[in-house]
């Protein structure tokens, strides 16, 4: 008997403590910095290295680039970037590869969609999708100082 | 109310009576639509929750809600079910519910029937809820249901002897199964309650009383941790809303017998306290009865089939007969 | 002449205690179980042979998702595996946040046990009590590595996270909270004479047939048998740290019970000294080359997870990718004793038992 009145004593005090239930739709909650979301996309800072598409378990990420249409500048931009939300599982792998921080997470987790489709996400949707963008993006692997990344 | 029952039967009366009924049964409803309003709260609350709160204010429309929700879907039933018992079965578990609160004396003036066999009807009847729930166990043609009735059947059977032993005592110190003069023997002071002459037949008439309202720590038929959720699995819409009004009827109906049997039924807990009406001491009561029902239900785990067997069989039987015997002795020494 | 038969029940994959897809085939006569068939797969999706087609990076995330409940012991077996194949040196202050992180996880993990476990005893409060705690180790790792449940934080060599500032004050902060509410959780429950009804004498073993079995953990402990990792085996930086491993003498679901919440306990006293011996700064990767290549050659490695002994096979040749990569999965293992537990026991006791084995659908599956 004690051992149930105890029990019961535990409930009771629980009856007008404070409550711990998020006001989440009306109040939005805010993610740590580090949150992995919804990437971004900065298609002029891509160079087309395709490390991104390379690392990625799932392989939900394609791009193809295009010859610098500036004739001076080296090296290629990016033409289309396609990214495959239905199996992108936000390991975080390709904002780590990426050299120049093109592909960086937000704090976007709202992600549920009706249609398969709208999963799909191309290189407008992406470079539009600039709200909550992280600031830092590399943690162990920040890049030191003279260039180049310590790991891929 | 009672001049009315003692008149005779005309088609006037008669439809007055219906009248009657009807009124009531949507007091009933109110009572259940809020009942389970309360109860979601009062568990969230305990649970650091908040419990419904998008429906209205503090949530309040919520239960219309879902009862509407029951009311407008598909209702199915199994291709391989008994049919006619199946779609029995609801009826038969909650026309009882409803038919024991007739007996019930809320205050001196107020009640409907006043039964010189009241306890008895109102043992009597509910025990005719359990075929309803065999039968939806049966009828469903399902495993889990099946599991779920029988062990209803078996529960049923263990607790309702204690229950009806245990108030034997109160019955024997006021020589009366009408309920209400057995409120009528109880004073005006919470001493003078049956609760402490009877306390040990008010324990076991606890125990075996939530035991009948199958609810946690005994609510193994819909143990939904092993049954799924037992009797009524196979049943959807409106078929299974009559099963919750059944279970939320006999949650009123249990609060108010006790609250009649051993909390002195309207009568205040102290004389000087007199000028509250004592309908309200009565609802105060008996929310009590209910809310105790509900914290239950927010903190104990479930007992074991077979624990539950022997706890009605070699303790609380022997305990009720106990009492029985004490409480001769009793009266036997002191009313002399 | 009454004829008797056996009713045949699946018990799942659809049930709500088998905790996911899990399913039994139970022979029941009334409410006895006469036979017990587990039934896995259902959430099979091939880890082992995923893994053959990618490298090591990119083997991390799926580790996250074996056992769900505890990724970050997972994600420790296999950069464990590799860092041993190739020698790799990881940093101290590195090796202490994995330490922190594992044992946070621990916690974590064991209070979804608990909380679970009651909600199959028929309580469902503490399940709601259990994740209002939990919530605060999640919340912890989302600040550190950006996800609540599969955090793909760890990488050959070290972390891919440092701490962020103010991160090992919140953890310092969460011990005496925690132990606070273990004395709550053990008022609320540990006493209650129903609960200890149901699970005291249920689902008993004995030492030689737990070893017999393979059984790992609380599982094995539970019989009396002093077996754990952190203490057999050291690895990480557990030899630093004062601890003691609960152990039971009966082998029932009541001895597993008291073990998994004095595992909290001795979770809780490791969390304190590491947090108080925490370098104040240092590396968190090690040198690791470009691409991860180990040499040609086979390697075990394991680990205490919260449900037992999980272990990482590899074998290299050499490449970027494992050859062949083995999950020695604690549930998996475990759950073998199942069907022997079963027989004899009734229909309530069966999920008594199961929650009581403790697994996860993710980790059986694979």
């Amino acid at each position: 008997m004690k051992g149930l009145i105890q029990g019961l004593g535990v409930t009771l005090k629980a009856l007008t403590s404070k409550k711990v239930t998020y006001r989440y739709p009306d109040v939005p909650l805010t993610m740590p910095d580090r949150f992995r979301g919804i990437q971004y996309l900065d298609p002029d800072k891509c160079i087309v290295c395709n490390q991104c598409a390379r690392i990625c378990p799932t392989d939900c990420i394609t791009l193809t680039g295009k010859p610098n249409p500036d004739p001076e500048a080296k090296g290629k931009v990016v033409d289309t970037f396609d990214l495959n939300f239905e199996t992108c599982i936000l390991c975080d792998l390709c904002t780590e590869v990426c050299p120049t921080e093109a592909i960086v997470m937000t704090n976007q987790f709202e992600l549920a969609a009706y249609s398969r489709d709208d999963l799909f996400k191309d290189r407008k949707w992406l470079s539009e999708n600039t709200s909550l963008i992280r600031q830092d993006n590399n943690g162990a692997f920040m890049l030191p100082k003279g260039g180049g990344k310590k790991d891929a | 109310m009672n001049e009315l029952i003692q008149q005779t039967f005309t088609w006037q009366n008669g439809l007055i009576f219906l009248g009657w009924g009807i009124v009531f049964l949507f007091i009933v409803l109110g009572f259940v639509t809020y009942a389970i309003y309360f109860e979601r709260k009062v568990i969230g609350w305990m649970q650091y929750r908040h419990g419904p709160t998008r429906l209205g204010p503090f949530g309040m429309f919520q239960t219309i809600a879902d009862i509407f929700k029951l009311l407008i879907k598909e209702d199915t039933i199994p291709k391989k079910a008994d049919r006619a018992l199946f779609i029995l079965a609801p009826v038969i578990a909650y026309v009882p519910a409803f038919a024991v609160l007739a007996t019930i004396p809320y205050t001196s003036t107020l009640g409907f029937a006043d039964l010189n066999v009241g306890l008895l009807y109102y043992a009597a009847l509910s025990s005719i809820s359990t075929i309803g729930i065999v039968l939806a166990g049966w009828a469903s043609n399902n495993k889990y249901s099946l599991l779920g009735g029988m062990r209803s059947a078996a529960q049923m059977i263990s607790y309702e002897i204690p229950l009806v032993l245990s108030v034997v005592g109160i019955i024997m110190m006021n020589g009366s199964l009408s309920l209400r003069t057995i409120v009528e023997g109880q004073g005006s002071n919470f001493w003078e309650w049956n609760l402490f002459p009877q306390i040990v037949g008010f324990m076991v008439f606890v125990i075996a009383a939530v035991s009948e309202l199958n609810r946690t720590p005994f609510d193994l038929p819909e143990a939904e941790s092993e049954l799924v959720a037992g009797y009524h699995v196979e049943y959807s819409g409106f078929r299974f809303a009559f099963f919750m009004l059944a279970e939320y009827v006999y949650v009123f109906a249990i609060s108010a017998l006790t609250t009649v049997l051993f909390l002195g039924g309207w009568h205040p807990p102290l004389a000087a306290l007199d000028v509250i009406p004592g309908l309200l001491w009565f609802v105060l009561k008996f929310s009590f009865c209910v809310f105790f029902l509900f914290w239950l239900r927010a903190t104990l785990p479930r007992i074991r089939v077979d624990q539950l067997m022997s706890l009605g069989w070699k303790v609380l039987l022997p305990i009720a007969l106990a009492n029985i015997f004490v409480t001769a002795v009793c009266l036997e020494i002191f009313s002399k | 002449m009454i004829r008797t038969e056996e009713l045949l029940l699946n018990v799942g994959p659809q049930h709500p205690s088998t905790h996911g897809v899990f399913r039994i085939i139970v022979k029941l006569d009334g409410e006895v179980i006469t036979d017990a068939t587990p039934v896995m797969g259902y959430l099979h999706r091939g880890t082992e042979k995923l893994a053959e087609n990618l490298n090591y990076t990119q083997i991390i995330p799926y580790t996250d998702r074996m056992d769900y409940v505890s990724a970050m012991t997972n994600n420790y077996v296999l950069v464990h595996a590799v860092e041993k194949l190739m020698d790799i040196e990881v940093p101290e202050r590195a090796e202490f946040l994995r330490l922190i992180v594992m044992e946070l996880q621990r916690v974590a993990s064991h209070l979804v046990w608990w909380g679970t476990y009651l909600l199959d005893i028929g309580a469902m409060s503490p399940f709601l009590y259990a994740f209002r705690d939990r919530e605060i180790i999640v919340d912890l790792f989302n600040e550190l590595c950006g996800a609540r449940l599969t955090y793909n934080y760890m990488r050959v060599g070290g972390v891919k996270w440092d701490a962020p500032s103010g991160w090992i004050d919140k953890v310092r902060d969460f011990i005496p909270h925690m132990r606070k509410r273990l004395d709550e959780y053990d008022r609320l429950v540990s006493g209650n004479e129903i609960f200890l009804a149901r699970i005291k004498g249920v689902g008993q073993y004995d030492q030689e047939t737990a070893i017999n079995y393979g059984l790992s953990g609380a599982n094995l402990r539970s019989t009396g048998v002093d077996w754990d990792l952190r203490r057999a085996e050291p690895y990480s930086l557990y030899p630093r740290f004062e601890f003691d491993v609960p152990l039971g003498s009966k082998g029932d679901c009541y001895d597993r019970y008291v073990i998994r919440i004095q595992e909290i306990k001795e979770s809780l006293r490791i969390l304190e000294q590491a947090v108080a011996q925490f370098p104040s700064s240092g590396e968190t990767m090690g040198k690791v080359p470009r691409v991860i290549r180990p040499p040609e050659g086979e390697i075990y490695a394991r680990i205490e997870s919260p449900r037992g002994e999980i272990g990482c096979y590899i074998i290299s040749k050499g490449k970027a990718e494992p050859y062949r990569l083995k999950f020695r999965r604690p549930s998996f293992v475990n759950l073998q004793i199942l069907p022997k537990l079963l027989i004899g026991e009734t229909m309530t006791n069966l999920i008594t038992i199961l929650g009581g084995v403790d697994i996860v659908v993710g980790e059986v599956d694979c």
